[in-house]
This record gives C-alpha cells, sequence and structure tokens, in this order.
C-alpha cells in the first residue's frame, strides 16, 4: 500500500494546485489576524460564524479537499495509468485506502494548519478552542475526503457535481433548512467542534456529539465501500 | 470465417495441452455500438496473434481478456478462472496496454521497481535489473520516463510488464513506436520467453508484424472472429482473393481486349472515364505480363495501382466470404 501512498502523494503535488491551496488555506488566518487587530474585534459567536463555520469549514476546507480527493483517481482515469494499479494482484481495497489517505494527507496537512493558526490566533491562544478546531478540521478532511474520493471515480464530471455540491448543498440548504444539517459534512464538523470545547462553542444547538461521531463514521466508511466496490464494477481505461 | 485444418485451427487444442485462455461467445456493446460480437477462441502456450485493422476490437477484445473491461455476453476465464475482479490472478499475468502514458517524473527503474512491488515480487532489485537488462534499457534506467523517446517508453513498460515473471503474457499493439532494431530485439525476446513456455498474445494491425513473431494468429474484423489458425493457412485465404488493379492507358478498350486474354486475369472492367479495372489472382504474374503485353500492342501505360492493397480490403474480404 505504501507504493500506491507514494504515487498518489507525489500525483497530487502538482505546482499550480499546492499555489492554488496554499491561498486558500492562508485566507482565514489573515482574516483571523484581521480580526484580532481591529478595533472591534469580533465575538466568539461571531468569530466562529464567519470565520470557523463560513470560511474555514464552509467553503476553503471542501475547496481545497475538492481540489485533492477528485484527482487520486480522476488523473489517473484521464492519462490512462490506473492499469498500473488495477493490473496487481493488490485487493481493490489496498489501492482505495492509501489513495484516499494520500488526499487526507496533501490537503489535512494545509487545512490542519490554516485552522491551527487560525482558532490559536482568533481565540488568543486558548489551546483548547484551538484543538476543537483542529480536530474538527481534520474530521472535515475525512468525511470530504471520502466523499469526493468516491466521486471521481464515479463521474468524469467530478469537479463539478463537487463545486455544486459545496455550493448549492453545504453553502445554501445546510445553511438555511435546519433538518438538512443532519446531512451536511460542515455542519458534523462544526459539531464535533462544539462537542471539543462547549465551554467556547456553546451557544447554538447543533447535532449531538455521538450522533455526529457514529453519522461520521458511517459517512467515511460507507463513502470507501461505494469506492471500493466502484472500482472493482468499472471498466479501467 | 476462413477455413482451416484442424491442424492448424486454435480452437482445438494442440498436441492435448488445455487452453491458457478460453474466450467464450464473448460479446461487447457500447450503447447500441458491438464493439466485439460473439466471439469464441481458446489460446494456448505459444505466441498468438491477434490481427485486425484499427477499430476491429481487438483492444476491447484483449481488455476483456485481461478483465479491465467487463464482457456484455459470454466468459473469459484465464488458467480456469474468471478474470475478472479475480486480482490474485494479476501475479500470473503481464500486461501492458496499448496506451503510451507513464508516470513522466518517475525514473525508469523506479517505475519497474514500484510494478514489482505491486505484484509482490521477492527479490525485487535482482528481478528489476533482470528485467531493464532484457529490453536493454540499463543506460536510460536513472533517467525520468518524462525524457524517454517513444520507442524506450514502451520497453520500459515492457520490463514493467515482465518483472514478476509472468506465465502469460498480454501485449497490447507493444511495436508502436519501435525503430527496426527495437522490433528485432523485441521479437527474439518474445521468442525467447514463449520457448521458456509462457503463453503470450499481442496484438497488432500490421500483418508482416504478426507474421513474424505469432505461431497462431486470431484475424479479428468488425468485432468478430474472421479467421483463425496458423499464420499459413490465413495466408493461404488471403491469397483466394482476387486484386483489383487499377489501369490508366492511351487505349483502354484494345488493352482491356488483350488483358482479359492472360491466365493471371480473371475479369477487367472499363469505367466510363476509361479506366481499366482488372481483377486478378495472381498479381505477380499481372505485373510481369501486362507491360509485356502494352508493349506489344503498341499501347502507353499511364497508370497502375492496386486498389485494394490496405489491409482493411483483405480483412474486409475475409469477412464476406
Amino acid at each position: 500500500m505504501g507504493s500506491v501512498f507514494l504515487l498518489t502523494l507525489r500525483q497530487t503535488g502538482g505546482r499550480l494546485r499546492l499555489v492554488i491551496m496554499g491561498v486558500l488555506a492562508s485566507l482565514p488566518v489573515f482574516f483571523a489576524i484581521m480580526a484580532v487587530r481591529s478595533a472591534q474585534a469580533p465575538s466568539v459567536e461571531e468569530f466562529e460564524g464567519v470565520a470557523l463555520g463560513g470560511m474555514l469549514a464552509g467553503s476553503i476546507l471542501p475547496l481545497v479537499v475538492l481540489a485533492v480527493a477528485i484527482v487520486v483517481f480522476g488523473n489517473e482515469l484521464e492519462d490512462r495509468t490506473l492499469a498500473n494499479l488495477t493490473l496487481s494482484p493488490l485487493p481493490r481495497w489496498k489501492i482505495v485506502l492509501p489513495k484516499w489517505f494520500a488526499a487526507v494527507v496533501a490537503s489535512g496537512s494545509f487545512m490542519v494548519l490554516s485552522a491551527g493558526i487560525t482558532s490559536h490566533v482568533g481565540f488568543n491562544s486558548d489551546w483548547r478552542a484551538t484543538l476543537a478546531v483542529t480536530a474538527s478540521t481534520a474530521a472535515g478532511v475525512l468525511l470530504y475526503a471520502s466523499l469526493f474520493v468516491w466521486l471521481g471515480l464515479r463521474s468524469s464530471k467530478a469537479i463539478g457535481l463537487g463545486l455544486a455540491y459545496i455550493v448549492v448543498w453545504e453553502g445554501f440548504f445546510a445553511g438555511f433548512v435546519s433538518s438538512v444539517r443532519f446531512l451536511s459534512i460542515r455542519h458534523y464538523a462544526i459539531a464535533l467542534m462544539h462537542g471539543l470545547d462547549a465551554r467556547r462553542f456553546a451557544t447554538e444547538p447543533h447535532v449531538g456529539m455521538g450522533a455526529t461521531l457514529a453519522v461520521s463514521a458511517v459517512v467515511v466508511v460507507g463513502f470507501l465501500i461505494l469506492s471500493i466496490r466502484q472500482l472493482r464494477r468499472m471498466d479501467i481505461p | 470465417m476462413a477455413a482451416l485444418s484442424p491442424d492448424d485451427a486454435v480452437t482445438a487444442p494442440r498436441g492435448g495441452r488445455a487452453p491458457v485462455i478460453e474466450v467464450n461467445h464473448v460479446s461487447r456493446w457500447f450503447g447500441s455500438v458491438v464493439a466485439v460480437s460473439d466471439v469464441t477462441f481458446d489460446i494456448l502456450p505459444g505466441i498468438t496473434g491477434l490481427l485486425g485493422p484499427n477499430g476491429a476490437g481487438k483492444t476491447t477484445l484483449l481488455r476483456m481478456i485481461t478483465g479491465l473491461a467487463k464482457v456484455s455476453d459470454g466468459t473469459v476465464t484465464v488458467l480456469g478462472e474468471p478474470v475478472r475482479d479475480n486480482p490474485p490472478l494479476y501475479r500470473r499475468i503481464g500486461v501492458m496496454s496499448e496506451h503510451e502514458t507513464v508516470y513522466g517524473f518517475m525514473k525508469g527503474r523506479n517505475f519497474v521497481k514500484m510494478m514489482g512491488q505491486l505484484r509482490g515480487v521477492s527479490d525485487l532489485d535482482a528481478a528489476v535489473d533482470k528485467a531493464i537488462r532484457l529490453v536493454d534499457l540499463v543506460d536510460a534506467a536513472h533517467r525520468p520516463m518524462g525524457t524517454y523517446s517513444r520507442g524506450m517508453r514502451q520497453r520500459m513498460r515492457l520490463a514493467a510488464t515482465l518483472v514478476h515473471d509472468p506465465e502469460i503474457l498480454i501485449l497490447d499493439e507493444p511495436l508502436n513506436g519501435a525503430d527496426p532494431r527495437q522490433r528485432v530485439h523485441f521479437q527474439s525476446l518474445l521468442r525467447k520467453l514463449a520457448a521458456e513456455g509462457r503463453t503470450i498474445v499481442l496484438s497488432s494491425h500490421i500483418l508482416e508484424e504478426v507474421e513474424q513473431i505469432a505461431d497462431t494468429v486470431l484475424l479479428i474484423v468488425n468485432g468478430k472472429l474472421a479467421a483463425s489458425g496458423g499464420y499459413r493457412a490465413i495466408r493461404a485465404a488471403l491469397d483466394k482473393r482476387p486484386y483489383h488493379v487499377m489501369v490508366v492507358s492511351d487505349s483502354p478498350r484494345a488493352l482491356a481486349a488483350a488483358v482479359v486474354q492472360l491466365d493471371s486475369v480473371d475479369a477487367v472492367n472499363i469505367d466510363p472515364d476509361g479506366t481499366i479495372v482488372v481483377l486478378s489472382r495472381k498479381v505477380r504474374e499481372l505485373q510481369v505480363e501486362l507491360p509485356r503485353l502494352a508493349q506489344a500492342a503498341g499501347i502507353s501505360l499511364r497508370r497502375v495501382e492496386p486498389l485494394d492493397d490496405s489491409l482493411e480490403s483483405v480483412f474486409g474480404y475475409l469477412v464476406e466470404r
């Protein structure tokens, strides 16, 4: 599995992609710095709503993960090198898991760093809040990566579909329709953040911690199983 | 299908040996397009050439044999097992697809090594060195594959296909991009591998290429098995086909009247524009007799051109029979 992981990590490391991910990941950090330096610093609720829930979990996190997770299979399907892997005696899960994990590591390294610095700055070096935000971001990376890896394997229009999902589902429906929050990765991440530091993030009722963990596990495992199934059944170009 | 003697037919096990690959009434369609239609054959150890014009369905057939593509109907078994969704079987199969894309950032040796790792090769470094030596690319092994020529890429891909010492080799258009020297080297390598008891299936759209390498030939045209057997049997079937030769002269009617008397000519047609089309099964004799005849009759030949020398027309003839 190490070979597949390292190969995928190398394939996701295009210079342009790294620059885009770096720029996106640094936006919440700049926002946090500007916020704490302004004369009227935002409240915890405002900072959470705009910087964490909106900017980080709602748009930058899924965009960065999308940029990486889509290509772990998508690029190999496009340039027809995936057969190098599927014509090996590896069980299909030993191809899907390292590719998913490579997507998690590649995008997660940017997002965890971004979340850590943003929350550390925004919450005045409150380590518990920093840990809560960083851990929930890491969980978001795992969740989004499992979804987008499957999407990249399932459709040649994965980028468009992924963007539509981020904007329409996570951005619009999950933002305005409360019942949809139970089917929103963004809100799983936010709920986890609340659960990990109820002291600081206890202002708004969200999905419970236990339910969030259970559903998150189901989402990750479910999409990984779907990816393995898809790889077994599809024609490899 | 071209008539072949039972000795030549590849569908019958030779010398009591069990078939290594069994393709049984296999079809594949994409929507309303039928790429492969009800094809049945067995493949035995040795070199089998899958021959056919571009777009005939060779690659689709090979992709189904390797398990990369599913069959719409029928069954494919390799070494007695279904090949589709059966990864352990790939320890015994080496596949080189027609697509020449490589990981451009990766050094040739690292690519072969990675393929060996994926296939669970035990003495990896020795196996990698051996495979690279076999394809004669030792000097270029430490260069990124993005800097390779097309022929070098193909050879390094072949090394990666051979690294786990497979019993079965399936090679789709392996000689694409190879220069004449590389072709000779490749052919001798394949013969050596086949002599060790391996089963090798290779596809090509070039008749001579298959003639030089393959023990048996499967001729695929329009997704169907047009002929199968030893190369000589295929060749004999092709020789029964009348060739069309276009002749332009300054006196078409006089030439047609004289040409039709030749033993090498089956029929003569005159087009309204004065062009003669000669049908002949003995084209070599016609090549000798026609200029002599024209000279004796005082007729000036302006153009003599075979009309259907392409593989497509040859294959088309076999399908229509």
